[in-house]
């Protein structure tokens, strides 16, 4: 794994887990579903959108904020992953 | 014509029996499969001493299940009562306790998470899941429904007075209450919804609120009614609005009911086209304002569908209604709640306890007479008469009207237009929202002091919610301690996004918290 791969997944680990603490939940896993935990509601999720449009430098489409992508932050970070090897 | 709720399955169930009544999560029932279950459930109920009036919860994530529960409960001369699956336990029980609830069904992880006190109060538990054999004292699985009979359901007495199902909704003393609603409450809106929509047996329905809200009653009477096909939307697609713009391109819905926060959210990140959207015909929404720059790029987007305002609290379901008129949108301010459904009367009582007239330039509180109008909170004499009272505009004989708690002004034509509430009610993502239960959830912790609600309006979601709070001792408390120990008393939804801690709350010169002054603080960007 390289450095630039394991500071992504820190990134999105801290921003969901502070989406997560807003929400009371803070036993947050890299495989908790976001959806089935209510860690991640409609906004937040656009709220997620953007930190990593900024955050990560990749530009996410609105057909691809769809559940196989955002569900854990272990997709989350395939997802990035995937996109900024493109 | 049906009089209770659960003959409008069995009259489709004989017209249709072969058609796809419900689909959710690749599973799906046709109405004989829903009828049969339903009258399974009634004598599996019956069996296990459910009798008439007993109350039985539906607490698990909607699937094609829960309308057999429905039904099925009823048929048992049951009233059923939908939880919340993703609401806290500790709400959860309350609630169990509130009413006594008798039965349950439910899934393994969310009976086990209940209270002592909510789980030796419930007589059994039908558990739903793969892995649900029974071995759990006082439980049996879904499957053991199978060996009771399929084709008839019990006799029962029942009369259209009876209270079909109650639904929980926020409460100002930080408690839910418990809105009961009778078989007549809800069929006088189903027969209205289906002279005024038309719905067919071609249509195909959405269901997008949550069960235990009351949006969903249109989405499942009035499939049923029609001998329609309902499909559920589940948790996971109302996050994502390319999946649900899919949902309703490849499932072809032509009539689609929800709060106007899902409609734009599908506008603002879908990419919606028209052309996806060629078999839809009516889009219903309710629960909350919709910002009229949204409405009016939606009616632009799809030009060939019907859009109606749908207003009501569920006490009433839906009392008044307006259908959108193109011409006159790009000039409209505000978009009216309309006029009174049929076999529906609806009034606005001014400062004077005058009815004002059409066209007067006076605020009023709505008011909402005829058989739409619920019978009152479950367990709760005090707040039923402050809300349900006597019609003290026709002395002839007894009659109960419903206070709204909603301030309008009517106009001209006859339309009426919401202003706001006289209390401390707000609107988010279309879920009603007590402040008071905020506060009370905030107050319960031993670290504050005192604490204040507050919402703040929002184009998108109605508004975001807000509060401050001064504990006892100052830096021994952070927002995110109070946050966790919301999300063990209140739904997420109503966890506050932003809290503020403050030494001390402005007060009033008589010394009650000053929210006038909160409300005016510069509120910060939520982030």
């Amino acid at each position: 794994m390289t450095q630039q791969v394991q500071s992504t997944k820190e990134q999105i680990r801290e921003f969901v887990r502070e989406a997560a603490q807003r929400k009371g939940v803070t036993d947050v896993t890299d495989t908790l579903s976001l959806v089935q935990s209510g860690v991640i509601d409609s906004l937040g999720i656009f709220r997620l959108v953007s930190f990593l449009e900024e955050n990560c430098k990749v530009r996410i489409a609105d057909e691809e904020i769809v559940g196989e992508n955002f569900e854990t932050i272990d997709d989350i970070e395939r997802f990035v992953t995937t996109k900024l090897s493109k | 014509m049906a009089y209770i709720l659960q003959q409008l399955l069995s009259e489709s169930a004989k017209r249709y029996p072969g058609k796809t009544a419900v689909a959710a999560r690749g599973k799906s029932f046709t109405y004989q499969e829903l009828e049969e279950r339903s009258n399974q459930l009634a004598h599996l109920l019956q069996r296990h001493g459910v009798k008439k009036g007993d109350r039985v919860g539906i607490y698990f994530p909607k699937a094609v299940e829960s309308l057999a529960c429905m039904f099925g409960i009823m048929k048992a001369g049951g009233v059923y009562v939908p939880l919340d699956p993703q609401a806290p336990s500790e709400r959860i029980s309350y609630i169990i306790g509130n009413c006594a609830i008798k039965a349950l069904i439910t899934t393994g992880d969310r009976l086990h998470a209940l209270s002592a006190e909510a789980k030796n109060s419930v007589e059994f538990s039908i558990l739903l899941g793969p892995g649900e054999n029974g071995n759990v004292p006082h439980t049996m699985p879904w499957a053991s429904l199978l060996e009771y009979p399929a084709d008839s359901s019990p006799q029962i007495q029942a009369t259209t007075t009876d209270l079909a199902y109650i639904l929980y909704t926020s409460g100002s003393t930080g408690r839910p209450k418990g809105v009961m609603l009778s078989h007549q409450n809800a069929l006088t809106f189903v027969d209205w919804c289906a002279e005024t929509f038309q719905v067919t047996s071609d249509d195909n329905l959405s269901n997008h609120a949550p069960l235990h809200f009351d949006l969903s009653v249109f989405d499942v009477y009035n499939t049923i009614e029609a001998g329609a096909t309902l499909y559920l939307v589940t948790e996971d697609l109302t996050l994502f609005p390319a999946s649900l713009a899919n949902f309703i391109r490849d499932r072809q819905i032509t009539i689609w009911y929800s709060v106007p926060s899902a409609l734009v959210l599908l506008l603002l990140h879908a990419n919606l086209k028209a052309e996806n959207l060629k078999r839809l015909r009516i889009i219903l929404f309710a629960g909350e304002v919709f910002a009229m720059k949204y409405l009016r790029q939606l009616a632009d987007l799809v030009p060939h569908v019907d859009l109606y305002n749908l207003y009501g609290p569920t006490e009433t379901n839906v009392c008044t209604f307006h259908k959108v008129d193109r011409e006159r949108l790009g000039n409209m301010k505000h978009l009216p709640v309309g006029q009174a459904c049929a076999n529906t009367e609806v009034f606005a009582v001014d400062a004077d306890d005058e009815i004002i007239e059409a066209g007067s330039s006076r605020e009023g509180e709505l008011y909402v007479r005829g058989p739409a109008v619920t019978p009152g909170y479950w367990g709760d004499v005090e707040k039923t008469q402050g809300a349900v009272v006597p019609n003290r505009f026709q002395p002839n004989f007894e009659e109960k009207m419903y206070r709204t708690g909603d301030i309008v002004t009517l106009s001209v034509d006859g339309d009426y237009y919401f202003v706001g509430r006289r209390d401390s009610m707000v609107k988010s993502r279309g879920y009603r929202i007590e402040l008071g239960e905020i506060e009370a959830a905030l107050m319960s912790h031993p670290g504050v002091r005192e604490a204040a609600a507050l919402a703040i309006p929002d184009d998108e979601i109605g508004a975001r919610l807000k509060a401050v709070v001064a504990p006892h001792d100052f830096g021994a408390l952070t927002a995110a301690d109070l946050q966790q120990h919301c999300a063990t008393r209140i739904p997420k939804y109503m966890i506050p996004e932003l809290i503020e801690l403050q030494e001390s709350l402005p007060k009033t010169s008589t010394g009650k918290i000053d929210r006038v002054q909160l409300a005016q603080a510069p509120q910060p960007v939520a982030q």
